[in-house]
């Protein structure tokens, strides 16, 4: 299928490959996947550390979950060497032993409605070689009310917690998220990033994907913006992009009888801009200095700095100005430039 | 594919897997037991509608004698095995290949799939499945058929030889039927439409004396389980060993399109 060399990995055995060297739990390198004139992956590489939560952040479309069941052995790719813990899980052979150490949660709900929590979660616990008690999992996720109720009478929220109940009983070394709170109410968003974050304390290592920026913010260690198929930007929650290193903004109600270029900005290296809303916008690398400047000035003068807001541009200013080339032709990019 | 196992090594592996494959299999085979008895729809409509069909038969040719028209049986000692085939046409073939094109489309596969569970697990949880649901209905048609007379058969060991062949290989047409269709609203018409011609021209509703036309069924599945059956039902003989050959090529034929043809994940746009 693929012109490719498979790893040659046994399951009690598995080769020692670049994850086994490099002490990363994943490692994708120029990977590539088109749908026939589509190229809907285009040569990504990044690395997933052992106990980290590493998430894919990008719009829809961008090639996340295509990436992700790339990953999960769902696809085959077409360039570009992918290994999850020492497997290639496009290779077959080793599927059986790979399956053993990761959980994958879909995106999709799809369980059997007939069964009980109880029963589906048993169900799949004996499929593993070393599984979580049945219970256990069920009250991990908070189901335990549940666990006599047939599938079928859960709620959409609670058939997902489910989902995830599937994907953690195995014990797995390595857990998939794709998409983990898509349609949850907010306070279930929160419960379930709880549920997340307890699951790194056990030293789980998660990928997973989103296009809610405060899910990245709030969960991810490290994450990759994914735009149209290739990584625009990867870091941590608070330098990705250049987030820290981008200029504060001071923002203040400009007082009434004077103008911008009356702010005394220029020992603080400093510009001022006036907005629309009667508000004024100071950028500056030193917000300290400027501040001082500007308050010591405001002072100086008897009037206050009405409004005076000092901030850094928002994770979601940063994914918007990163994926913003993107975004408006993304369907004529993709099928022009396939590979 | 090149392995570096060292070979004592592997052997241990063997053993062990062996054992837990064992497990694995009943494990899968219990589950989906249980999630057939849950869902009352499929029990019910597994069961009734065989049983429904030849109590109508029954009460049709109650008292009626041994004729030419059916091979010198009565009626009745002629639908008991043809309906107890289209029992297990329905439950093994039918059935199937509409639960698998379901469970596809709502991505019970792609779930099963992302785990441990090897493919073969699967289907041999199904197909345990498939052949416990034949032999109750199979019970059920015979229960039946005494209640209006007709005497019980004769050779049982026959009878499950038949069965168990007859369901692995019908079973395996389900799935290769599931193989080719797309989507789960296209299976029920598409694995009819099928089956009902099938049905008439083997003589299961009504013997069928052509001997051309039967020469030609004799070839396609359905009729070769209505002669394998109606053997030890109805005819004091033993096992059909030349219609069971005509099933078991159709099943060959059925796992080979399954083999490569069959699809875990829902098809995406």
């Amino acid at each position: 299928m693929r012109p490719q060399l498979t790893t040659p990995a046994t399951p009690a055995a598995p080769a020692a490959a670049s994850t086994a060297a490099t002490g990363a739990a994943l490692t994708v390198a120029g990977l590539r996947k088109s749908y026939g004139p589509v190229a809907a992956v285009r040569g990504v590489s990044f690395t997933v550390r052992h106990g980290e939560i590493f998430a894919l952040l990008g719009p829809n479309g961008a090639g996340k979950t295509t990436i992700l069941e790339i990953l999960e052995g769902f696809r085959a790719r077409d360039a570009g060497q992918v290994d999850v813990l020492g497997t290639d899980p496009g290779d077959r052979a080793s599927g059986r032993a790979l399956r053993e150490r990761i959980g994958l949660v879909l995106q999709d709900i799809a369980v059997e409605p007939y069964l009980t929590v109880r029963e589906t979660v048993a169900r799949n616990a004996g499929y593993y070689p070393a599984p979580r008690d049945a219970g256990e999992v069920i009250a991990l996720v908070g189901l335990e009310g549940q666990a006599r109720q047939k599938v079928r009478h859960l709620s959409g929220g609670q058939k997902r917690r489910l989902d995830l109940a599937l994907g953690l009983v195995g014990r797995p070394e390595l857990l998939f998220l794709d998409e983990p709170t898509t349609g949850f109410d907010p306070a279930a968003r929160r419960d379930a990033w709880d549920v997340v974050r307890g699951l790194r304390e056990q030293g789980i290592t998660i990928v997973l994907t989103t296009h809610y920026m405060d899910e990245a913010q709030a969960l991810a260690d490290r994450l990759a913006v994914i735009s149209a198929g290739q990584v625009v930007a990867m870091g941590t929650p608070a330098t990705i992009g250049g987030r820290d290193r981008a200029q504060a903004r001071i923002r203040f109600a400009l007082p009434g009888d004077c103008s911008p270029a009356d702010l005394p900005l220029s020992a603080a290296r400093a510009e001022a801009t006036a907005t629309g809303d009667g508000l004024v916008t100071v950028e500056t690398a030193e917000p300290t200095g400027a501040l001082h400047v500007l308050t010591g000035w405001a002072l100086g003068r008897g009037t206050p700095l009405t409004g005076l807001t000092v901030d850094q541009p928002s994770l979601e200013e940063i994914y918007l100005r990163l994926t913003a080339q993107s975004r408006p032709t993304e369907t004529s990019e993709t099928t022009e430039r396939n590979t | 594919m090149a392995t570096i196992t060292h070979p004592a090594q592997r052997r241990v592996n063997t053993r062990r897997g062996w054992r837990r494959d064992a497990a694995l299999a009943w494990h899968q085979v219990k589950y989906e037991q249980l999630s057939f008895w849950r869902n009352p729809q499929s029990a019910f409509f597994t069961f009734v509608f065989p049983v429904v069909i030849i109590v109508v038969f029954g009460a049709l040719t109650h008292g009626g004698g041994r004729s030419s028209y059916f091979y010198g049986l009565s009626a009745l000692q002629y639908y008991v095995p043809t309906i107890a085939a289209m029992s297990v046409l329905g439950s093994c073939y039918s059935q199937l290949a509409i639960v698998l094109a379901t469970r596809r489309q709502e991505g019970i596969l792609k779930r099963v799939r992302a785990t441990p569970l090897p493919a073969w697990g699967y289907f041999l949880g199904l197909l345990a499945h498939c052949i416990l649901v034949s032999v109750v209905d199979v019970t059920l048609i015979i229960g039946v058929g005494r209640v209006f007379g007709v005497p019980l058969p004769t050779h049982w060991a026959a009878i499950a030889v038949t069965l168990v062949l007859a369901a692995s290989c019908f079973c395996a047409l389900g799935v290769a039927v599931a193989s080719l269709i797309r989507n789960a609203e296209a299976a029920p018409p598409v694995v009819q439409l099928v089956l009902f011609p099938l049905l008439f021209l083997s003589g299961t509703y009504l013997p069928i004396h052509s001997q051309a036309l039967n020469q030609v069924a004799g070839l396609l599945p359905v009729r070769p389980l209505n002669q394998a059956l109606l053997g030890p039902f109805a005819e004091h003989t033993g096992v059909n060993w030349h219609s069971l050959a005509v099933l078991a090529a159709w099943g060959a034929a059925g796992t080979l399109i399954a083999l490569r043809r069959f699809r875990w994940a829902p098809r995406t746009q």
